[in-house]
């Protein structure tokens, strides 16, 4: 089968490429959706002032995303939720599984500032009530509240909910409810297209050998394999 | 020579690609027909042993079914649509007749209508009476349950997965794999005395949910897709480049400046020892400051830096740049209403543009014809009066300067983003052609404007349009406003609580416009 690969030159490969019609709009579209999504607000306000591109989003509302967002990376859950409910209170309310991660996360940080009575009495009354509503929110409870019992925290089987990244983790989950909440879709368009192309790559491998483009950065076609 | 050769500053070398296309862009395109679909059933090719309904949309056997070639078959007035992921039709069976013979399937162009559907070549055919798939010249296998009297039975092309579906009372019987390339027919057979069935090609909602199944196969395909994993902040590299390429210089010094130290500065290293940055920031302050003055419609301020800058790009007194400079300045005065201005500008500047390429000549028939119009604005050539005129011109400035860049020589003038869309677009253009030119027609517009809420949304498009395509009859059009629920047309926008509806609107709109 693989012998009767259609084999499509650099020469024809290069002219149907040609022939693809790509408007400079969409591709200003596509950047702006990227740097609005990702929060690049002040990146955002200069694109739209460079290139007349339209933002698909207030611009203000990214600015308030991005506080909340940081809120939470600087460990001020309260903070967060608070701002949060000032944007628009039925994120939280109609995000029960968000709200739990959002106090989970307020717990990691009570722990990790060496507040363990406090932390205990959180656990105890904001977030037990919750674990026995829903299994999966007591077996999270039960994981976090577990480092309390470690002074070493490097030696802790479940240490890494005070990594930084379990904060990210949390602030990436809030951000993208934000985005739904303002109907506008919580991942940039510019990483799926990307995928897309190496998903489309791959598939036309099956039948035809071509230019591919394997340096996504530098865009460099290679020689068909023959 | 032929007369539009082009002069020598305005084509990058080597690159195969010149201004012309990087300006073709603005010009609107003429919409793409909507691919015509099946409506009612074609009387005209019909079997001999039916009575056909005047409304072309149930069938009644009045043969007497005595042997293999007093079918009565019947096709539809128009192929399956071919640039859709699925294609669906139903049939309901008003009276199983005699015997119950009934089929439904998908037949070619040469198909014999005195034949039952997977009979013959290339034909596939659901038989109610044994429940056996036919396909071919009348190879059966087991399939699913019988149908008879009161039974609605569904038949669908799957062009994702290159396979027919059949159903029953809206439940999936099974696929089976398609095997011919060309176009198929959606077709009908009734053998015995009495047999009487309605065809339903979109006019009417269906039984079978053909919507879930849509969304099924678009996320069955979006996990494929996004299960491929991405060099790290390989996005962030592509917006940045994109950035310098253009000379979008604020934009980039506040990416820069947010993203420092959350990203590692991108360092890439081309083949040559370069980096990226070396010649993507290439004149990046002189191509920063000719955007805004062309932003602006100061084009006589793009002239002086540029004569200053690169007089060699303007020397050339017929060069595109310089041409479409000139006309942009021409559009400014029009814009101004300084039209006597205009007049002796075009005369002074324009006149000894005609006869150089039919590009110079057309561009120039439409700047032209801005003074024929008294609210210009609201012409056909409108769109030169757009900022956005100003933004493809910038994009032309910015281009040939980057082209005297030495190590760019020989380089097409691409953004990598643009390079990468323009292969995503061919390789998925490759492989439907090299699948029969069949399943749907990429877009890169329709993936912009589509999908608040990610992928599922342009399949919800999708079958909007194709319950509207499905029936000439203006009539499809209040299915659709009770398809999205959706009330009064000056309220909409607030009204749609999910953006699916507001899909559903759009197009709404669109026929509204074409039914008048």
């Amino acid at each position: 089968m693989s012998s009767s690969k259609k084999v499509i030159t650099r020469e024809e490969w290069e002219k149907k490429l040609a022939d693809v019609k790509i408007r400079k709009e969409d591709m200003n579209k596509l950047v702006m959706n990227f740097l609005v999504t990702e929060g690049y607000v002040e990146a955002a306000e200069k694109f739209q002032m460079e290139s007349g591109t339209q933002p698909d989003i207030d611009l203000g509302t990214i600015t308030d995303r991005m506080a909340v967002r940081k809120a939470v990376q600087c460990g001020n859950v309260e903070d967060a939720i608070e701002k949060v409910n000032d944007l628009n209170p039925e994120i939280l309310d109609t995000n029960p599984q968000l709200f739990f991660h959002l106090q989970q996360q307020r717990l990691i940080e009570l722990i990790r500032s060496g507040n363990v009575e406090e932390a205990l009495q959180f656990a105890q009354e904001e977030l037990a009530p919750r674990g026995e509503e829903n299994h999966a929110f007591l077996e999270e409870l039960e994981r976090t509240v577990a480092l309390l019992a470690f002074e070493d925290t490097a030696s802790c089987p479940v240490g890494e909910l005070l990594d930084v990244s379990q904060r990210q983790k949390t602030a990436s989950e809030l951000n993208a409810a934000i985005l739904t909440s303002q109907s506008h879709e919580k991942d940039p368009k510019l990483p799926s297209l990307l995928k897309m192309l190496i998903w489309a790559q791959n598939q036309l491998d099956e039948k035809a050998s071509y230019p591919r483009i394997n340096d996504l950065v530098n865009a460099t076609l290679e020689d068909p394999v023959t | 020579m032929g007369g539009d050769q082009v002069v020598s500053p305005v084509q990058p070398p080597g690159g195969g690609r010149n201004l012309y296309d990087l300006y073709d862009w603005r010009r609107p395109e003429p919409k793409t027909d909507e691919e015509e679909v099946p409506t009612h059933l074609n009387t005209t090719t019909c079997g001999h042993f039916l009575v056909i309904s005047t409304d072309k949309l149930s069938a009644r056997y009045t043969g007497e079914g005595r042997h293999g070639h007093d079918v009565g078959a019947i096709q539809a007035n128009r192929p399956a649509p071919q640039q859709k992921l699925l294609y669906y039709f139903e049939i309901f069976l008003k009276d199983r007749g005699q015997r119950g013979v009934i089929s439904i399937g998908f037949t070619d162009e040469n198909f014999k209508m005195s034949r039952q559907p997977g009979w013959e070549p290339n034909s596939y055919g659901y038989h109610g009476d044994d429940g056996k798939l036919y396909h071919g010249q009348g190879k059966a296998d087991n399939f699913g349950p019988t149908f008879t009297t009161g039974d609605t039975v569904g038949a669908g092309i799957n062009y994702a997965s290159q396979e027919l579906f059949f159903t029953k009372n809206g439940k999936l019987v099974g696929p089976v794999m398609k095997e011919g390339k060309g176009p198929l027919y959606p077709t009908i057979g009734l053998h015995s005395p009495g047999e009487k069935v309605e065809v339903n090609f979109g006019q009417k909602p269906f039984i079978f949910d053909i919507e879930a199944l849509v969304q099924e196969e678009r996320e069955r395909r979006q996990r494929s897709v996004e299960s491929v994993s991405l060099p790290l902040s390989i996005s962030h590299s592509v917006v940045r480049t994109y950035l310098l390429h253009y000379g979008y210089q604020d934009t980039l010094a506040a990416f820069d400046v947010a993203s420092g130290g959350a990203f590692p500065p991108v360092v890439v290293t081309s083949s040559e020892g370069s980096t990226v940055g070396d010649s993507e920031s290439y004149a990046l302050e002189q191509r920063k400051i000719l955007r805004k003055l062309t932003r602006e419609g100061d084009i006589d301020g793009v002239f002086s830096k540029l004569r200053e800058w690169y007089p060699e790009l303007l020397q050339s007194g017929v060069s595109l740049i310089s041409f479409l400079l000139h006309c942009q300045k021409y559009i400014e005065l029009v814009k101004a209403g300084s039209l006597e201005a205009a007049v002796n500008y075009a005369r002074v500047e324009l006149a000894s543009f005609f006869g150089v390429s039919s590009f110079e000549d057309t561009h120039l028939q439409d700047c032209l014809a801005l003074l024929a119009y008294e609210h210009p604005e609201k012409s056909m050539v409108s769109y030169l009066l757009h900022v956005a005129q100003r933004e493809a011109v910038a994009d032309a400035v910015n281009a040939v300067i980057l082209a005297t860049n030495p190590p760019n020589l020989g380089k097409p003038s691409q953004s990598a983003l643009e390079m990468l869309l323009r292969q995503l677009t061919a390789c998925l253009m490759e492989r439907r052609y090299l699948n029969g030119n069949q399943g749907e027609i990429f877009s890169l517009q329709r993936v912009l404007q589509g999908g608040k809420d990610g992928g599922c949304e342009p399949c919800l498009a999708q079958v909007v349009v194709y319950f509207v395509a499905s029936s000439s009859q203006p009539l499809s059009v209040s299915t659709i406003v009770l398809h999205c629920h959706v009330g009064g047309s000056a309220t909409f926008s607030s009204a749609c609580a999910h953006p699916r509806d507001k899909v559903g609107i759009c197009f709404m709109i669109t026929s509204w416009a074409k039914l008048g």
